[in-house]
C-alpha cells in the first residue's frame, strides 16, 4: 500500500507538461460546452419570461414547469435521455440546458417585476412608447438581478458538465473519470481542480461585468444637498 | 394681489359647468364632455355618475380637482393623457379629441408628474430630464442647453444634474420630476398630488415654487389633490368632486368659500371657511386706518391722550422721523419723562403689506393692542383693524 | 484494489417493467432496496452533519447582527463548488490519508453542498425573528412574551425546515455521483447500464434516482406539515407572499442575501455544482 502511494502521488507535475494537450482539450471542450449550454438556455428563457410576463396566467405553469425539470437527479436526466438520443452531445446540451431554466426565467420574472411602479407609471405616461419602455427603461433595471441568475446558471452548468461525461461527454469530467479508471491520481486532481477554479473564475468575472453594467447601484446614498 | 371676489355676497359667481365669466368657449384648453368610466366588475360608474363629467379648464389656468376618496379624481386626470380610457364621452385637448392621435405622441405633448415621481434609477438626474427630448429626437446640443435651462427654472442646482436620483433629497426629486414633464415644453401639465410625498415644510415651499413657475410659463395645468388648502393656494379654479366623480361646484377658490353650491360643498370646506379665505389676501389689499400714533419728535403726553380717546384706545404708538417704535400703554403716560422715554411692548404687534390676512388676523387675536402695518424699512403705514378685514370678506 | 463495487449482471435482453416488478431485483445484497437504503444512509448522516454545522453558524451569525457579509460569501463559495469535481478531487486525498476511497470524498462534497441551503434558511430565519422578539420583549410582560418567542420559534424552525428540505432532495439527487466514483448507492444502476450498454438498467436507475428524491421531498413534506402548527404556515404564506419579488427587499448591502430568501431562490442554492 505504501509503495503505491508512493508511485501515485495526488498529483505528478510530470503529467502536466506530458498531456497538456490533453488537459486544455478537456478544459477548452468543457468552457464550450458550458458557455453553448448557457446560451441557449438565456434564449429560451427569454423566451419563456417574455411570454409568462405578457400572459400573467402562464407564468405559473412555466415557472412550475421549469422547476419540475430542475428537480430531476441530473444523473437520472442523462440516464434518461441515453436509451433515446444515445451517447452524444445532444444527450448532454438537452439536460443541460434544462437545468439553467429554472434559474434564469425566475431571474428575468424577478428582474422586471422589481422595477418600481412609480417608474412605470411615470415612463408610461410621458409618452415612451413600449419597446422603449421594455429596453431603456425596464430591461437596465432588471439585468442586476439577470446577471445573478445567468452567474448561477453558469456556475451550476460547470458543475452539471463534469458529470455530462458519465455520457461520454468531453470536458473535466473525462479526466476525472479516466483518472478513477486508470487508478492514477492525477489527471483527476486536475480535472477536478479546474472545475473548480473554472466555476470560480467565470463567477468571477460574471460578478465584474454585473457591476460594470449598473454604475447606478454603486454610488452611495442620498447626499441632501445644503439647501432644501 | 388679492384673490378674494369682489362681488358682493348673495350672488353667487360659482358655476357648475361652462367657462369662466370673460372667457370665449374657443379657449378652453381641456374640454371634457359627459366623460364617465365605470371599471369592469363594479357595479357603478368611478367617474361621472348621474349624465357623465363636463369641465371645461381655460387655457393658462391652475384647476384643481379636489375631493374625498373615490371621488375619482385621479380616474379622471388620468384619463386625459389616456392611461385610462373612459368608457363613455369624449376630452378634447386645445379642440383635438384626444383618441386621435396615437397614444404615446399624445403623452409626449402632456406634461406627468405623480406622486412618487417616479424617476430612472439607472439614470442621471439630466439622462432623467431628457428623457422625452430623447426620445423625440432633439440633438444633443439642444438637449443639453435645455436641461441646464429647466434645472434653473425648476431651482435645481446644476452640481446635482450628474447625481443619479437616489442622491437626492425628496424635494430635489420632486424638482427634477416637474423639470422632466417640462422638458418638451408640453403645453398641458397633469399633476396627481405631485407634493404629497414630501414633508410640510418642503411642501409649502415646492407649491411656492410652482405658482412662481407658472407666472413664468403660463401653463394649463390640472392638478389632483385631497387638500383643500392646497387647493385654495394654488387653483384658479377648483372642481370639487364628490364620490363617483360627480362635480359639485367649480369655482375659484374663494367663490367656493364664500357660496358653497350645496351641503357637501359646505361640509367639504369645513365650519373655518371665513378664516380660510382670509389667506387669500394681504394687508397690502385693504385700506388702513390712521390708528392711534404720534410721532415722538413733534407729540406731547396731550396729544397722546387725545388720540388715544379718539380712537378709543388704552395704548398709543410712537414713530421717530416715520419708523415704528411700538405701543405704549397708556398709563404710562402718568409718570413724568418725556414720550421718548417710556417703555415700549416688546415684540410690537406689528405686520407687513404683504403678509396675509389670516396672518395679521393671527398677529390681532394674540395682541392686546393694535396692529401697525410697517414696510421693509420699518416705516409706519397705519393700523389694521378687525373691522376692515370683516369688510374685506363681506367684499363691500 | 478493487476500486469498483461488484458490477450487477443483469441479463440484456430484460425489460423494463419486467426488471422493476421482479422481486429479485428488489430483495437482495445487491437488491434495489438494499442499494436504496445505502443511499439514504448516506444522506442521512450528510444532512444531519450540515445541519449540526449550519443551523448553530446561521443562527449565531444573525443573532449577532454581523453575518450578511459572510452569508453572502458562504452561499456563493457553496455554491460556485462543482460537487462531482470536488468529490473527485478528495478521493486521491483521502486514500492518501488512509480513509479509503468511499464513502468520504462524496460525504465530505455533499455535506459542503448541503450546508449554504441550511445556513441562509437559518439565518434568514433567525435575522427576521430576532428584532421581533427583542422588541416585543421590551415592551411587554413576560407572560406575552413567552408566547410570542414560542410563536416566533416556530415561524423560525418552519423556515429552517424548509432548507432542510431543499438541502436532503438536493443531497439524494446528487448522490448517484458516488457510484461513478466507485462506491454504492443507486446510481450504480446507471454506471452499469451505461458501461454494459443496457438500457433497461440505465432508465431504471433514473427513475430510481428520480423517485427517492421526489419521495424525499414530499417525506419532508409532510414532516413539516405535522411539525408545524397550521396557524403559523398560514403566517408564512403571507409573510411570503408579501415580501416575495418586492424590489424594496433587494438593498445594496444584502442583495446576495435577500436574493435568495425569496422561495423560489432557496432553490437557487440546490445547486453548488453538480446539481
Amino acid at each position: 500500500m505504501i509503495l503505491a502511494q508512493a508511485t501515485n502521488p495526488i498529483i505528478r507535475w510530470e503529467y502536466l507538461r506530458d498531456e497538456w494537450d490533453k488537459v486544455r482539450t478537456a478544459l477548452i471542450q468543457h468552457i464550450e460546452l458550458t458557455l453553448l449550454a448557457v446560451a441557449l438556455g438565456l434564449v429560451v428563457a427569454s423566451v419563456l419570461a417574455a411570454i409568462a410576463l405578457r400572459y400573467r396566467w402562464t407564468a405559473n405553469p412555466i415557472t412550475t414547469f421549469t422547476a419540475f425539470v430542475y428537480t430531476i437527479p441530473s444523473v437520472a436526466l442523462f440516464g434518461l435521455l441515453v436509451p433515446y438520443t444515445g451517447v452524444s452531445r445532444t444527450t448532454a446540451v438537452i439536460p443541460l440546458v434544462g437545468y439553467t431554466l429554472l434559474i434564469l426565467v425566475t431571474s428575468i420574472l424577478t428582474g422586471f417585476r422589481s422595477v418600481p411602479p412609480a417608474v412605470r407609471d411615470a415612463a408610461e405616461g410621458m409618452g415612451l412608447s413600449p419597446a422603449r419602455r421594455v429596453f431603456t427603461v425596464e430591461l437596465p433595471l432588471a439585468v442586476p438581478y439577470i446577471i445573478t441568475g445567468i452567474r448561477v446558471a453558469t456556475v451550476t452548468t460547470v458543475g452539471l458538465v463534469t458529470v455530462a461525461a458519465i455520457v461520454g461527454e468531453g470536458g473535466l469530467g473525462r479526466l476525472i473519470l479516466d483518472g478513477l479508471r486508470r487508478t492514477f491520481w492525477t489527471p483527476m486532481t486536475v480535472g477536478a481542480s479546474l472545475s473548480i477554479i473554472l466555476a470560480l473564475v467565470l463567477d468571477l468575472s460574471l460578478w465584474g461585468l454585473g457591476r460594470a453594467l449598473t454604475p447606478w447601484t454603486r454610488r452611495g446614498g442620498p447626499q441632501r444637498a445644503a439647501t432644501r | 394681489m388679492t384673490r378674494l371676489s369682489t362681488t358682493p355676497t348673495g350672488t353667487p359667481t360659482g358655476t357648475l359647468t361652462g367657462p369662466p365669466a370673460g372667457t370665449p368657449a374657443g379657449t378652453a384648453a381641456i374640454r371634457l364632455i359627459e366623460v364617465t368610466k365605470r371599471f369592469p366588475g363594479t357595479g357603478a360608474d368611478a367617474v361621472g355618475r348621474g349624465g357623465g363629467l363636463r369641465l371645461d379648464v381655460a387655457k393658462g389656468s391652475i384647476v384643481a380637482l379636489l375631493g374625498p376618496s373615490g371621488c375619482g379624481k385621479t380616474t379622471t386626470l388620468r384619463m386625459i393623457n389616456r392611461m385610462i380610457e373612459p368608457t363613455s364621452g369624449r376630452i378634447e385637448i386645445e379642440g383635438r379629441d384626444v383618441t386621435r392621435s396615437p397614444v404615446a405622441e399624445l403623452r409626449r405633448g402632456i406634461g406627468y408628474v405623480i406622486q412618487q415621481v417616479g424617476l430612472f434609477p439607472h439614470h442621471t438626474v439630466a439622462r432623467n430630464i431628457a428623457a422625452v427630448p430623447s426620445a423625440l429626437g432633439w440633438d444633443k446640443d439642444r438637449i443639453a442647453t435645455r436641461v441646464r435651462e429647466l434645472a434653473d427654472l425648476v431651482g435645481l442646482e446644476p452640481s446635482l444634474l450628474d447625481r443619479y436620483p437616489d442622491e437626492l433629497s425628496g424635494g430635489q426629486q420632486q424638482r427634477v420630476g416637474v423639470a422632466r414633464a417640462l422638458a418638451a415644453d408640453p403645453p398641458v401639465l397633469l399633476m396627481d398630488e405631485p407634493f404629497g410625498a414630501v414633508d410640510p415644510v418642503v411642501r409649502g415651499r415646492l407649491q411656492d415654487e410652482l405658482l412662481g413657475l407658472q407666472s413664468r410659463v403660463q401653463k394649463t395645468i390640472v392638478l389632483v389633490t385631497h387638500d383643500l388648502d392646497e387647493a385654495i393656494k394654488l387653483a384658479d379654479r377648483i372642481a370639487l368632486l364628490n364620490v363617483g366623480g360627480v362635480l359639485e361646484q367649480y369655482a375659484s377658490p374663494d367663490d367656493l368659500l364664500r357660496a358653497p353650491a350645496n351641503e357637501f360643498v359646505e361640509r367639504f370646506v369645513g365650519g373655518d371657511r371665513s378664516i380660510r379665505r382670509l389667506t387669500l389676501a394681504t394687508v397690502a389689499d385693504l385700506p388702513f386706518a390712521q390708528g392711534p400714533v404720534v410721532a415722538v419728535e413733534t407729540a406731547t403726553a396731550d396729544d397722546a391722550r387725545s388720540a388715544m380717546a379718539a380712537h378709543r384706545s388704552d395704548w398709543f404708538g410712537l414713530t421717530a422721523d416715520g419708523v415704528f417704535l411700538g405701543w405704549v400703554p397708556g398709563a404710562a403716560l402718568d409718570g413724568a419723562g418725556s414720550l421718548a422715554d417710556l417703555p415700549r411692548t416688546v415684540p410690537a404687534a406689528q405686520v407687513a403689506a404683504t403678509s396675509t390676512l389670516r396672518a395679521a388676523m393671527e398677529i390681532i387675536m394674540t395682541s392686546d393692542t393694535s396692529v401697525a402695518v410697517v414696510d421693509d424699512g420699518g416705516r409706519f403705514g397705519g393700523v389694521v383693524t378687525l373691522e376692515r378685514i370683516r369688510a374685506a370678506l363681506a367684499g363691500a | 484494489m478493487i476500486l469498483v463495487a461488484a458490477a450487477q449482471a443483469v441479463r440484456r435482453d430484460i425489460g423494463l417493467w419486467e426488471w422493476l416488478f421482479d422481486a429479485g431485483t428488489w430483495t437482495g445484497r445487491n437488491g434495489i432496496l438494499a442499494t436504496a437504503g445505502d443511499t439514504v444512509r448516506l444522506c442521512a448522516a450528510v444532512i444531519a452533519t450540515s445541519a449540526l454545522i449550519a443551523v448553530p453558524l446561521g443562527a449565531f451569525l444573525a443573532h449577532i447582527r454581523r453575518g450578511e457579509l459572510a452569508a453572502t460569501w458562504v452561499v456563493n463559495v457553496g455554491r460556485a463548488i462543482p460537487t462531482f469535481a470536488l468529490a473527485g478531487l478528495l478521493v486521491p486525498i483521502s486514500l492518501r490519508w488512509g480513509y479509503g476511497f468511499e464513502p468520504w470524498p462524496v460525504f465530505v462534497a455533499l455535506t459542503l453542498l448541503s450546508v449554504p441551503p441550511i445556513f441562509l434558511t437559518t439565518f434568514t430565519a433567525v435575522s427576521q425573528v430576532d428584532p421581533v422578539v427583542v422588541d416585543a420583549a421590551r415592551g411587554m410582560g413576560l407572560e406575552d412574551r413567552r408566547v410570542l418567542l414560542r410563536v416566533e420559534l416556530a415561524l423560525a424552525l418552519s423556515v429552517i425546515l424548509t432548507g432542510v428540505r431543499v438541502a436532503a432532495v438536493q443531497a439524494v439527487a446528487t448522490e448517484p455521483i458516488r457510484a461513478f466514483l466507485g462506491g454504492g448507492g443507486l446510481g450504480g444502476y446507471l454506471r452499469d447500464g451505461l458501461g454494459q450498454n443496457n438500457d433497461t438498467l440505465v432508465l431504471g436507475g433514473a427513475i430510481l434516482v428520480a423517485a427517492l428524491a421526489a419521495l424525499t421531498g414530499a417525506a419532508f413534506g409532510v414532516f413539516e406539515r405535522v411539525i408545524v402548527p397550521k396557524g403559523v404556515r398560514r403566517l408564512r404564506r403571507a409573510g411570503d407572499r408579501g415580501s416575495s419579488h418586492n424590489g424594496e427587499d433587494h438593498e445594496r448591502a444584502s442583495v446576495q442575501v435577500s436574493e435568495a430568501a425569496d422561495p423560489v431562490g432557496s432553490l437557487q442554492l440546490a445547486d453548488g455544482g453538480l446539481r
